[in-house]
């Protein structure tokens, strides 16, 4: 960026925000759009009371500190699924910019997608575009009260019921609608559920782009992903230009395809002109394309002034899609899911831990047996209780004593419990300074092993 | 106000340098959330709030709420901080801002 463009974005940011009406438009992007709309909230608001198994299927249970995904429990130890899960998030996201520039914000983004639905409830309460302008500036009368009124009814019983969706993944959501229902709410879901609705209401009713331009990481880290060969928006200039209308259009000899009637700018949720080039605030959300080709189409001019391309097709080069910097990402996603769906698999219900006890090395038994202690902590992550039995392999005639009860060898479903045991073996056998054994835990078909160190009897 | 536009060549008024103030000031604000949300996503992922409370040096009992709700503040508020001062230090001394504005 130069310096330039520098200083007017900063500039920008200093004056005073101008409120945005963007056009309605219809189109095939748009239409996916509407799709991923309604597909994306959809979910949202039906997986929290989707029940499986008697409970609810997705629930982030966090005073118990327990995750339920799709009758899978997830514990803290299983932190590190939820990391790659986001690390792999992170990935996907380079890989599509790269590929495919802002698929993310147009399309998915929670703040485009909530924005849209609280744009058309606007609509239907307050008109298109030059409605709504007329009514901004028209004097209060009844009827602006009324339009008014009605929107912000819509917006405020859209956001409440968001909040409570949205609080419904973190605690059961028949519950909550129950507590709703007796007007008995916890502080925490108050406060959340009066949050998430505020945040809602203010940044899909009031802040809309300004999200995007202002406050969004990603919208100031995309450019980092782009290369002249991603899919971006662009408007053709070189069919585009000399850009005229009316009059002058009719007597000039050799006019450009734009009739210059400021649709693409009208329908901009941003308020950009496409046409002065790739800029950051776009988001690449296709109303442009939509406006465009539909005004292209009347006019009798083939579709595609403002279409998706690339920056080097839209200088005559060719356009590749394998690049180095899409296959290394490509690379890395692959990776990082083939090491997330194997390490799933191998997740096992029972979470072992073994100390050794740092006073002694080995004790004796009597004059043929040594034995060493351990502290075992098992975690039982299943959904189950557990009883566990437990075994040593790694040397002949190995054995595993505890003085403990076998229900203390016992664990609810999330209880951590904590044995000392004792493993022994023939001192003739264990006669290295340290062996290498494998202790085992075992309950039903489930079993999990830890490699220990087996101190022997050497003089 | 703390935070001076560092810009060249651009006199600002009194209002508009009010408002600068109020947009870094919220930006300060929105990105300690952002990373306050995920730090405490991550701490609290390895740390069980209830038990490092009752460790710490006042033994209080409380419940998971107040403890990731606490948790969320204190990290909120420290990274707020950080980011203020920040943004303080980062913004040129007027001395040096008048010169550069000078010999250009
Ligand atoms: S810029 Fe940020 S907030 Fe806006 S649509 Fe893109 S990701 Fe979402
Ligand atoms: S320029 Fe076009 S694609 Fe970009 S934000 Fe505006 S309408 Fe959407």
């Amino acid at each position: 960026m130069s310096t330039q463009e520098r200083e007017t974005i900063e500039l920008n940011l200093y004056q005073a925000h101008k409120k945005i009406y963007p056009r309605e438009v219809k189109g095939r992007f748009q239409f996916k759009r509407k799709l991923a709309v309604v597909v994306l909230l959809g979910l949202f608001y039906l997986v929290p009371w989707l029940q499986m198994g008697g409970e609810q299927a997705i629930l982030f249970d966090l005073p118990n500190r327990r995750f339920h995904i799709l009758g899978l429990i997830l514990w803290p130890q299983d932190f590190i699924f939820l990391a790659l899960l986001l690390i792999i998030a992170a990935f996907s996201l380079f890989f599509f910019t790269a590929l495919a520039g802002r698929l993310w914000c147009g399309y998915a983004c929670p703040q485009t997608v909530w924005t849209e639905v609280f744009i058309w409830m606007e609509q239907l309460t307050e008109g298109g575009r030059n409605q709504r302008m007329k009514l901004d500036q028209a004097p209060w009368t009844w009827n602006k009260f009324r339009k008014k009124t009605s929107k912000q009814i819509l917006w405020v019983t859209f956001a409440l019921w968001t909040g409570f969706t949205f609080v419904g993944f973190f605690t059961p959501i028949r519950e909550l609608a129950n507590h709703i229902w007796i007007w008995q709410l916890g502080p925490w879901e108050m406060f959340w559920l009066f949050f998430y609705s505020f945040a809602t209401y203010g940044n899909a009713g009031f802040l809309r782009e300004q999200v995007c331009l202002y406050m969004c990481p990603y919208a100031r880290f995309q450019s980092a992903m782009f290369d002249k060969d991603s899919l971006i928006i662009s408007y053709d200039e070189q069919r585009g230009e000399p850009r005229m209308r009316g009059k002058k259009r009719r007597t000039e000899n050799n006019p450009g395809d734009c009739i210059d009637c400021t649709l693409c700018v009208q329908v901009c949720p941003t308020g950009i002109d496409i046409r002065d080039g790739l800029q950051y605030e776009c988001i690449a959300c296709a109303a442009c394309i939509d406006a465009c080709d539909e005004v292209m189409e009347k006019s009798g001019m083939p579709k595609g002034l403002i279409r998706y391309t690339t920056e080097h097709s839209l200088s005559g080069k060719p356009s590749r899609i394998l690049r180095p910097r899409v296959i290394l990402y490509a690379l890395v996603l692959f990776g990082l899911i083939t090491g997330f769906v194997t390490a799933f698999m191998m997740r096992s219900p029972i979470s072992i831990n073994v100390l050794h006890d740092r006073n002694t090395f080995y004790r004796m038994v009597d004059s043929n047996t040594i034995e060493n202690v351990y502290t075992l902590k098992i975690m039982n992550k299943g959904r189950e209780t557990a009883q566990y039995q437990l075994s040593a392999s790694g040397l002949p005639e190995l054995s595993v004593v505890t003085d403990v009860d076998s229900d203390m060898l016992q664990a609810e479903p999330g209880q951590l419990i904590s044995v000392p045991i004792k493993i022994r073996a023939p001192k003739k056998i264990a006669n290295q300074r340290i062996h290498n054994i494998l202790l085992s835990v075992m309950s039903g078909q489930h079993k999990n092993s830890e490699e220990v160190k087996y101190f022997g009897y050497k003089k | 106000m703390p935070t001076q536009p560092i810009t060249k060549n651009k006199n600002f008024n009194a209002r508009q340098v009010k408002r600068i103030f109020v947009r870094r000031l919220g930006i300060v604000i929105w990105v300690s959330f952002l990373v306050a949300a995920v730090q405490s996503m991550v701490f609290f992922a390895l740390f069980d709030p209830v038990y490092l409370w009752q460790l710490s040096s006042w033994h209080i009992d409380i419940s998971y709420w107040q403890g990731y709700a606490m948790g969320f503040a204190c990290f909120w508020a420290f990274l707020f901080a950080a980011g203020y001062v920040i943004g303080i230090v980062m913004a040129l001394p007027r001395a040096q801002l008048a010169k550069r504005i000078g010999t250009k």
